[in-house]
């Protein structure tokens, strides 16, 4: 019996079943883990006291350290956009359009699309590398050992700070945006700038403003909860801190482009 | 009374890493815990503070807290010195209220002192040797005024004559806080200068139980063994 055992655990059958197994374990897993995460801070949110100075600090992490980056890279974005779409929407004679279609398109995905990405991989793989350094360093465990309750000492100015700083974020990515793309399309058209911002106008409706500040709240506590669950539960040593990294920006990815799917049913369809 | 350990069993993969194992430390008293790497020594004092649930067994400790003092310190390197020490008066609800910032930075004070340290409050971890930084993480367990005080490996990594020093501060906290003690540890000297009772861990469960001149008699094959540090004897290691 032991033998016929041997023998099909080291079949290309086994490996491969429990090769998937593992991944959905551990995928059932780290779900369960950010669930029970997230309600444990929400009623943290709801009752904990709220260290101001420490909320500040992580808020001042969140937004103004990654500012530049995340500003760049929607510019960027806008850019790349802009170029390539103005000069045929010009040949197409929709020239008077090329505003209308930047502004929508950036005040409804890129702005907040893109900036969680660049949040993502400059805040969320810090957080998670942080909290999986003080895991792997017994720092947790030492929290726990002195009665603090972890989640309101660790997630809660962290997840606060990405849900009030992710929408100022995008405001301010939007709006460079938008500008970044009038200045291409004026490079790489005819199109004054006035005829760009005639037509941007058009584009913005207060139901996008409001759908992408949701969004925005929604990404920058989605991020920030993921982050922190997947650097709390990691283990090991060097290689454990580096793990819980990699799957807090998987998992952050994959979250914001799902719930990047979820408003745009529920709002735009 | 101030810890009392009831048939505690703790398995790990199917594993019985503590297997029925009872003890009982009192106020004032300091047991060492001493066995080979991997023997569950860690585990026990990891059970006794309630970072692991055991799996049966009881745990019975006296009312107020136990503090742990963690192998590598485990100092928040992100907080200075005094905020560390005084980071459970800060952020535990049922404390942070009793504490102004005076009384805070006096009572840092008052520990740093005890610990012989005096004068550090604004450094970081980082800045500090070694030994200051576990000196340091004494200064935070006592600063609740805990009844029962786990050492794990509290010398490990130390140079000799660091070593001897964070032992006298064991006997001194203990002389000081009169709480009861438990010391994990490998380290001869930590079992004999700072130990009033001693158990050896072998594979799950205690082997040995006297006092640290008991142990250096060598009577069991076990003391034998564990004092020789031979490769011959009842204990096989797992390489």
């Amino acid at each position: 019996m032991r033998a016929l055992q041997k023998y099909y655990k080291q079949s290309a059958t086994y490996k491969i079943f429990s090769g998937i197994f593992a991944l959905l374990e551990d995928f059932l897993t780290t779900l369960g883990q950010i669930t029970i995460k997230g309600a444990q801070l929400l009623k943290s949110l709801l009752t904990a006291r709220i260290d101001k100075q420490e909320l500040i600090f992580q808020c001042e992490r969140f937004g103004i350290s990654s500012l530049p980056i995340t500003l760049s890279i929607v510019g960027m974005t806008s850019i790349i956009v802009s170029s390539q779409v103005a000069n045929e929407m010009v040949k197409q004679g929709g020239g008077h359009f090329v505003g209308l279609l930047m502004t929508m398109l950036i005040v409804r995905e890129v702005g907040s699309i893109m900036s969680g990405f660049a949040i993502i991989s400059m805040i969320g793989s810090s957080m998670a590398s942080e909290l999986a350094t003080m895991r792997v360093t017994e720092q947790i465990d030492a929290i726990k050992v002195l009665q603090v309750n972890p989640v309101e000492y660790l997630f809660v100015p962290r997840v606060l700070s990405g849900i009030l700083m992710m929408p100022v974020i995008v405001i301010l990515a939007s709006v460079v945006g938008v500008l970044a793309g009038a200045v291409a399309t004026a490079m790489t058209t005819d199109l004054s700038f006035r005829a760009y911002f005639d037509s941007a106008w058009l584009g913005v409706y207060m139901k996008d403003l409001s759908v992408s500040l949701l969004k925005a709240v929604t990404f920058g506590g989605t991020i920030s909860l993921i982050s922190c669950t997947c650097g709390y539960y990691a283990s090991g040593g060097a290689k454990g801190v580096g793990l819980a990294t990699t799957k807090a920006v998987v998992w952050s990815f994959v979250a914001i482009v799902i719930w990047d799917m979820i408003f745009s049913i529920i709002f735009f369809f | 009374m101030s810890i009392e350990v009831k048939n505690l069993v703790k398995i790990f993969d199917e594993k019985r890493v503590i297997d029925d194992i009872s003890f009982t430390v009192h106020d004032s008293e300091t047991l060492a815990i001493v066995g080979f790497s991997g023997s569950g020594k860690s585990t026990i004092l990891k059970l006794i503070c309630g970072l692991l649930q055991p799996d049966s067994g009881e745990i019975i400790t006296s009312e107020g807290d136990t503090a742990m003092v963690f192998q590598y310190s485990a100092l928040f390197d992100s907080l200075n010195v005094a905020d560390n020490i005084s980071f459970a008066l800060r952020e535990r609800k049922d404390l942070r209220k009793k504490f102004k910032e005076n009384d805070l930075k006096e009572i840092v004070a008052q520990k740093l002192e005890l610990v012989g340290l005096k004068g550090i409050e604004n450094k970081f971890p980082a800045e500090l040797s070694g030994g200051m930084q576990k000196r340091v993480s004494f200064a935070r367990a006592i600063v609740t005024e805990p009844n029962s005080i786990l050492y794990d490996e509290p010398t490990s990594g130390l140079d000799p004559i660091s070593s001897t020093l964070i032992e006298d501060y064991i006997v001194r906290l203990k002389e000081e806080t009169k709480a009861a003690s438990i010391v994990v540890t490998h380290q001869m000297s930590t079992i004999t200068r700072t130990a009033d009772r001693v158990i050896m861990l072998y594979d799950g469960k205690i082997v040995f139980e006297g006092t640290p001149e008991e142990l250096l008699r060598q009577e069991t094959p076990y003391t034998k063994q564990f004092v020789t540090a031979s490769l011959e004897g009842p204990m096989k290691m797992i390489a």
